[in-house]
């Protein structure tokens, strides 16, 4: 749109460079980011179904992939990642269903995401060193 | 000034009319993410227990009819519900000629892993 | 940490803006430069530092940051009442709209310190220092904190916000219970201030098509009023990708909203409303 006069574009002020970031748009891009990293663990879910399926030496070559120190980084990832989408996923639900607008309501439950993701991530990965060692 | 900037504000957001469509989605959306709740915890779990296993151990595990019907559900549940949410945010940040050629190419892509998936499943389940 | 009403100043401050560069994806006609620092007023004591949104359309140079000195023993406790001293007493170009004071007319939307409200009913001590006093974000400036709203009015006059019967005109009233004229409140009060949509991340990137919290709680109104006979017709309009389904519950409007309206569960009525006639 532009100024009458000068025939110059009236500027456009800013937005993401200057709002202040609070619980309702960083969950929201925090579900949006992990949701995207699942889209590729997906991806890669779908090569070691067809590694196993290829029979035990390219198994093997997977297994040796996620054994090694990116391979478990990734996971970790995976796991956080995972359950973040899970609990922002169950929360975006329930609004859908209409519940969770008050802004209390909101409040709680974004905090409770982050809770419950990062206790379910860290007691996942101590079950899974408790059951397999650290040799895995 | 272009043709664009002649055009009325009304006009402007009128836009090309509402496309009358949309619910389907949204709603496919939802129900594979209620679907994907259970499915991808039951996952989840395995995996963790399963962890360590040796290939004829998860041979083992993914040949079993409860084990092969869950995953086949959670691949077809994973990309459809994985399509439809890349989809929205392409629409969101993608807006120049190459948006439609990425959306079909993502959407096609979904399918061709989900069938690979289902592939793989189904040659680990019934093959020798 | 648990925000109970949207009136509730942020407390904690973890990140004072997302970690982009302050230039990022901005046109070189809105990037901002430094401006001028004014000088402090003699004989004040206590002072707080605002540092304002500047752009003169006349000037033909790019908007800019200027830096005031406020006497706050000689000016009102309210954020309209510093930026009126201003104008007042240091600089008189400053330009803002501003009407009733009160918070009931919408006029002095603006982003103070990073959050869209109402100038006239923030409190200055609940600022920062220096204070960052910007324009309504995401919109076309039409001089300094004055935003051109022409294009979120067309989307308000797209939804038909007016009474639509087929029924022909009754003698007196048209008649609605007071459980149905109840259905109304929470939605009615809007002031159409447009701090909602004006921080809605989804209005920034698609606000050409996606009609943004404020038009869509006015639609939801409409919607839900008994005496409307165009509910379906009006359902149509909304059901498209881009007009309602950009919502993606990211709730920055309900945070937002000066007068305490909740737009994210009004979206989220129209999306059950859809859903609802077609099962």
């Amino acid at each position: 749109m532009a100024n009458a006069l000068s025939g110059r574009p009236k500027p456009l002020s800013p937005n993401i460079q200057i709002y202040r970031p609070q619980l309702t748009s960083v969950l929201s891009i925090a579900n949006r980011i992990s949701g995207v990293a699942l889209s590729a663990y997906a991806v890669a879910l779908v090569i070691w179904l067809l590694a196993v399926a290829a029979g035990p030496d390219s198994y093997a070559v997977a297994h040796a992939f996620i054994r090694s120190w990116l391979g478990q980084v990734l996971m970790f990832g995976c796991t956080f990642c995972f359950f973040l989408h899970f609990c922002g996923g169950v929360r975006h639900l329930a609004w859908d269903a209409g519940y969770g607008f008050s802004l209390r309501a909101i409040y709680t439950s974004g905090w409770a995401v982050v809770a419950v993701s990062v206790a379910l991530t860290v007691l996942t990965w101590a079950i899974k060193f408790a059951l397999a060692g650290y040799d895995r | 000034m272009s043709k664009a900037a002649m055009r009325s504000p009304l006009g402007r957001a009128l836009g090309l009319g509402s496309a009358r469509d949309g619910v389907e989605d949204w709603w496919r959306e939802r129900v594979s993410a209620v679907a994907l709740v259970p499915l991808t915890g039951w996952f989840a779990v395995s995996i963790v227990t399963h962890a360590g296993d040796g290939y004829s151990a998860v041979i083992a595990w993914l040949r079993s009819p409860v084990t092969t019907t869950l995953m086949t559900l959670l691949l077809i549940t994973l990309f459809q519900h994985t399509a439809l949410g890349l989809q929205v945010v392409i629409e969101d940040y993608v807006h120049s000629r190459i948006k439609i050629p990425v959306l079909v190419g993502v959407r096609l892509g979904c399918f061709s892993f989900g069938i690979a998936g289902l592939v793989a499943i189904l040659r680990i389940a019934f093959g020798a | 940490m648990i925000v109970r009403s949207s009136d509730e100043v942020p407390r904690t401050t973890v990140l004072k803006r997302f970690p982009v560069p302050r230039n990022l994806g901005v046109a070189a006609g809105s990037r901002i430069g430094r401006g001028r620092t004014w000088p402090a007023p003699r004989g004040a004591t206590r002072m707080k530092r605002f540092d304002v949104y500047r752009y003169d359309p006349d000037s033909g140079e790019n908007p800019r940051i200027d830096s005031y000195q406020v006497d706050l023993d000689d000016c009102g406790p309210m954020v309209l009442d510093a930026l009126i001293w201003i104008k007042n007493r240091i600089d008189s170009t400053l330009a803002f709209r501003r009407s009733c004071r009160e918070g009931v007319c919408g006029s002095c939307a603006m982003n103070i310190d990073g959050t869209n409200w109402l100038a006239c009913t923030r409190f200055i001590s609940d600022l920062a220092t220096p204070a960052n006093v910007y324009p309504l974000a995401n919109m076309r400036i039409i001089k300094d904190l004055v935003p051109d709203q022409k294009h979120l009015f067309a989307q308000h006059q797209l939804i038909e916000p007016w009474l639509r019967s087929k029924t022909p005109d009754p003698a007196r009233e048209r008649l609605q219970s007071p459980e149905e004229r109840h259905r109304l409140d929470g939605l009615y009060e809007c002031i159409l201030c447009f701090c909602c949509t004006s921080g809605c991340p989804s209005h920034w990137w698609n606000g050409d098509r996606f009609l943004g919290p404020a038009v869509l709680l006015q639609a939801a109104r409409w919607l839900v009023d008994s005496r409307d006979e165009a509910t379906g017709e009006r359902l149509d309009e909304l059901e498209d990708p881009f007009r309602l389904y950009r919502c993606h519950t990211i709730l920055n409007c309900t945070r937002t909203c000066p007068k305490g309206l909740n737009p994210g569960k009004a979206i989220a009525d129209i999306k059950k409303m859809l859903v609802e006639r077609r099962s």
